[in-house]
C-alpha cells in the first residue's frame, strides 16, 4: 500500500464529512449522459428530449429526498457554496431596505467568508455565539431578529463537531417574525431526517459530494413563494433562477445518490452510529488526556471529534496516514491560517487541545474492521508523539519548569 | 496534505536526539503550546572546548517542526558554539531539502531555541540576551526584530512571506500593514547593501542631448506627425496658438502645437499656465479661440 496514492479499494477512509466515496450506482447512472444522451436540454429535438426527461426525474428524486412539496423548488447549482453565495445575496437583493443578517459563530467558510464581505460593503452581520459543547444560544438569536433583519442563517449541523442545531424551530420564529431563513445543510442531509414542507426553511443549500455523488453538483431549495434574484444570470434555465447549461450527467448522479440516501438513512442512524460510539468509546478507554468536543448527546451519527491535549493534530494525521488512515484536524498547521479552526474558539477550546482536535468521520462505507485497525494504532500514534513533547513525561503532563507561564486551559491568544 | 520531502518525512517518523539530557548545560524553550508549536533544546557543551558534545530535544508541533528540531540538533553535534551560531534558517531548510513555504517558521523556531540554549549556557536568559524590540504581532507575540531579522537572511519580500516564516500576521491580520512598512524599510537597508530587490526596475534616467537651440526647435517641429501637417485645419491652429503664444509670454508661459486628429488637438503647456487652474483656464481660452478661428467644435487637451 502506498500511503501517498490512496483511492478507493486502499486504506481507511475516515473524513467523509470532507467528501465521500461516489457511490458506483450513482456512476452507473451517469454514464449514458456522458456518451449517449449528451443533448441540451434546452434544445427542440430528439436530443433534447431524453435528457430534460432525466433533469424531471432527479428533480423529483431530490425533492422526494427533502421533503419539499414541488420539485421546481429544487435548483441545481454548481456547489453548496454557489448555494450559500446566492441565498446571502438574494435575500439582500430581494428585500431593499433591509440589511441585517444573522447568522452564527461556527458556521462554513462560504457563510462566514461572504458575511465578511458584505460588512464590508455596509451590510450589518450578527454572530450568535454556541457554548462550550457547541450548542446555539438561541435565545440570543431570537434577539437579534427585526424588522431590518433580510436573513437569517443558520447550519443545519456543524462539520467539525456534528452538532445539529434546532434548525425547524428557529425557522417557525423566523417565519413568525417575518424574516426569511436559510440554513446550510451540508453535514445535515443524508444523517438527520429532514422533511421540508413541515418546516418553514425558505431555503436550504447542499452538495453532492458529501453523499457520495461526485463533487461540482449542489442544491438550493428555494421554497415557493420566496423572493428571489437569481445570482447567475444570463440564461432561462431552472425557470430563470440560476443561468448556465445543465450540468446532465451530475444532476442525475445527485438524483439517484439522493434515492440511495433516502434508504440508508436508517443504517448510517444505526450501524454507522454504533461503529462511530464504538470508535469513541475506545478512544476515550485507551488514551489519556483526551476529550471529546461538540454536544454528544446531540451530533451527527458518523461524527466524532476529539481533542488529544499536549500533542498536535497535523502530527497526529501524518502518523494516522503512515498507517492508510485519512481523518483531519482543526490544527493551525494543517489548515491555511496558523490559528486553530473558528469552530473550536467559538467553542472555548483551550488552545492547547483545539491544536490536537482530530474529527473522524464515517459513512455506510465504513467497516468494523476499518474502526479496527484505527482503534489499534491511535494510542501507540498519541504516545508516541507525546513522548517527543516537552509538555509531557512518563505518561503525565509536564508543565512546571518552563521558561514562559503556562495556563492548559488558557484560550487567550498569545499577546 | 502538505508536500514534505523525503528528508523532512524520515526525520519526522523516525526523529534523531529525540530524548531528554538530564545533565545538559545549556536548555533553550522557545514557542508555546498555544501557538501550536514549541521546542526545547538541550545541549552538553565541553566548559573547556565551547564543543557541542550532544544535542537532543523535544518538540511540540507539527512535522516539519519536529523534523526541523531534528536535523537541528544533527547539524550543532561535534560543532564549537561559534560553528554552531553560523547556522542559519535556511541551512536547516537546506538540511531537510526544502521546506513548504508556509512551514518556514519551523526552522526559524529551530534557530531561536540555539540563539536560547547558548545564551542559557552563557547563565543568561534568551529574553534578556536578545531584544525583541516593539511588539509587531499582538496574535502570536513577534517583535520587530525578529521580522527584520528574517526579512533580512531570507531576502522576504511579501507580507504573506513574513507570516509564513516568523507567524506575524497569520492571526488577526491587524499588523500587515505595519509588516509592509517594515519590509520597505529593511529593503531600503538591503539595497544600500547592493542586494537587488525582486520585481523591482531600477527608474532609467532617460539620456536627453540638446544641442542647440535649433536642433531643438528642428526636433520638436519633426515631432508633429504628418497627419497633422495634413489636417485642413494645420495653418489656422498654427497661427491661431502663435497669436495666443504671444501674449502668454508675459508671464512667461507658451503654448506648442502637438497633434492634430480631426478635431482633437493636443498641445504643450509651459510655464505657469501649465500648472493647476491656470491650465484648466489656458486650455478654455485656448478651446474658445480655436473654435471661433477654424469653425469648428474643436477639443483642446494638453498633453
Amino acid at each position: 500500500m502506498d500511503v501517498y496514492n490512496l483511492g478507493a479499494g486502499s486504506g481507511i477512509y475516515l473524513d467523509n464529512n470532507a467528501t465521500t466515496q461516489i457511490d458506483p450506482k450513482v456512476i452507473e447512472a451517469m454514464m449514458p449522459y456522458f456518451t449517449t444522451y449528451y443533448g441540451n436540454a434546452s434544445s427542440q429535438h430528439g436530443f433534447g428530449l431524453p435528457v430534460d426527461k432525466a433533469i424531471a426525474k432527479a428533480r423529483e428524486q431530490v425533492a422526494d429526498f427533502l421533503g419539499a412539496e414541488h420539485p421546481d423548488e429544487i435548483i441545481f447549482t454548481s456547489c453548496a457554496s454557489e448555494s450559500d453565495n446566492t441565498a446571502l445575496w438574494s435575500s439582500l437583493w430581494s428585500q431593499k431596505g433591509k440589511d441585517e443578517i444573522v447568522t452564527t459563530s461556527v458556521e462554513h467558510p462560504a457563510i462566514m467568508q461572504t458575511c465578511a464581505f458584505l460588512e464590508a460593503h455596509g451590510v450589518k452581520v450578527h454572530y450568535v455565539g454556541v457554548n462550550d459543547k457547541g450548542d446555539l444560544d438561541v435565545n440570543e438569536f431570537k434577539s437579534l431578529l427585526n424588522s431590518k433583519t433580510a436573513l437569517a442563517s443558520v447550519m443545519w449541523a456543524n462539520n467539525e463537531t456534528g452538532d445539529i442545531y434546532p434548525v425547524p424551530e428557529l425557522a417557525e420564529f423566523a417565519r413568525e417574525h417575518g424574516v426569511m431563513f436559510h440554513t446550510d445543510a451540508v453535514q445535515a442531509v443524508a444523517k438527520v431526517p429532514i422533511d421540508l414542507k413541515k418546516t418553514a426553511v425558505n431555503m436550504l443549500s447542499f452538495s453532492g459530494h458529501k453523499i457520495h455523488a461526485p463533487k461540482g453538483i449542489g442544491v438550493l431549495y428555494v421554497r415557493r413563494g420566496t423572493r428571489f434574484v437569481p445570482f447567475m444570470k444570463g440564461g432561462h434555465q431552472e425557470r430563470g433562477r440560476r443561468a448556465g447549461t445543465e450540468n446532465v450527467p451530475y444532476i442525475v448522479g445527485l438524483g439517484v445518490a439522493c434515492e440511495l440516501a433516502k434508504a440508508h438513512l436508517d443504517e448510517v442512524n444505526t450501524r454507522i452510529r454504533a461503529l462511530r460510539d464504538r470508535l469513541q468509546d475506545g478512544i476515550l478507554k485507551t488514551i489519556p488526556e483526551c476529550f471529546v468536543t461538540g454536544d454528544p448527546a446531540n451530533r451527527t451519527a458518523n461524527t466524532l471529534n476529539v481533542a488529544f491535549k499536549f500533542v498536535e493534530g497535523e502530527a497526529i494525521l501524518l502518523l494516522l496516514n503512515e498507517h492508510g488512515i485519512a481523518a483531519s484536524s482543526g490544527s493551525a498547521c494543517s489548515s491555511e491560517s496558523l490559528e486553530p479552526s473558528h469552530v473550536m474558539r467559538a467553542m472555548g477550546v483551550p488552545f492547547s487541545a483545539a491544536h490536537g482536535t482530530i474529527r473522524f468521520s464515517l459513512s455506510r462505507f465504513t467497516t468494523d474492521a476499518d474502526i479496527d485497525e484505527t482503534l489499534k494504532v491511535l494510542p501507540g500514534i498519541i504516545s508516541r508523539l507525546r513522548e517527543l513533547s516537552p509538555y509531557w513525561k512518563q505518561n503525565k503532563p509536564q508543565i512546571k519548569n518552563l521558561d514562559h507561564d503556562f495556563d492548559e486551559n488558557s484560550t487567550e491568544v498569545r499577546a | 496534505m502538505w508536500n514534505y520531502s523525503d528528508k523532512v518525512k524520515d526525520h519526522f517518523l523516525h526523529p534523531r536526539n529525540a530524548r531528554v539530557i538530564e545533565d545538559a548545560n545549556g536548555v533553550g524553550d522557545v514557542g508555546s503550546i498555544i501557538c501550536g508549536d514549541a521546542l526545547r533544546l538541550m545541549l552538553k557543551i565541553d566548559p573547556k572546548t565551547d564543543v557541542i558534545k550532544d544535542a537532543a530535544f523535544q518538540t511540540y508541533g507539527c512535522g516539519s517542526a519536529i523534523a526541523s528540531s531534528s536535523a537541528l540538533t544533527e547539524m550543532i553535534k561535534g560543532k564549537s558554539i561559534k560553528e554552531a551560531q553560523k547556522i542559519t534558517n535556511q541551512d536547516i531548510v537546506d538540511y531537510l531539502g526544502g521546506l513548504p513555504p508556509e512551514k518556514m517558521h519551523c526552522s526559524v523556531m529551530g534557530r531561536e531555541a540555539l540563539d536560547a540554549a547558548i545564551a542559557n549556557y552563557h547563565g543568561q536568559s534568551y529574553e534578556s540576551s536578545h531584544d525583541d524590540g516593539e511588539l509587531i504581532c499582538h496574535c502570536f507575540g513577534v517583535g520587530i526584530n525578529k521580522i527584520k531579522k528574517a526579512i533580512w537572511e531570507n531576502h522576504l519580500t511579501t507580507v504573506e512571506e513574513v507570516t509564513n516564516y516568523t507567524k506575524a500576521g497569520g492571526g488577526c491580520g491587524s499588523c500587515r500593514m505595519r509588516i509592509e512598512e517594515i519590509i520597505d524599510e529593511v529593503w531600503e537597508d538591503l539595497e544600500k547593501c547592493g542586494v537587488p530587490r525582486p520585481g523591482t526596475v531600477p527608474t532609467p534616467i532617460e539620456a536627453k542631448v540638446v544641442t542647440s537651440a535649433a536642433a531643438s526647435a528642428a526636433q520638436i517641429k519633426s515631432s508633429i506627425d504628418q497627419k497633422t501637417e495634413q489636417s485642413p485645419i494645420y495653418n489656422d491652429v498654427k497661427k491661431l496658438l502663435e497669436e495666443i503664444n504671444s501674449g502668454l509670454k508675459e508671464d512667461g508661459s507658451g503654448v506648442e502645437l502637438d497633434a492634430i486628429e480631426g478635431t482633437d488637438i493636443i498641445v504643450r503647456l509651459s510655464g505657469p499656465a501649465a500648472k493647476g487652474m491656470m491650465k484648466t483656464m489656458t486650455l478654455d481660452f485656448i478651446t474658445k479661440k480655436l473654435t471661433d478661428g477654424t469653425g469648428r467644435q474643436v477639443k483642446v487637451s494638453a498633453r
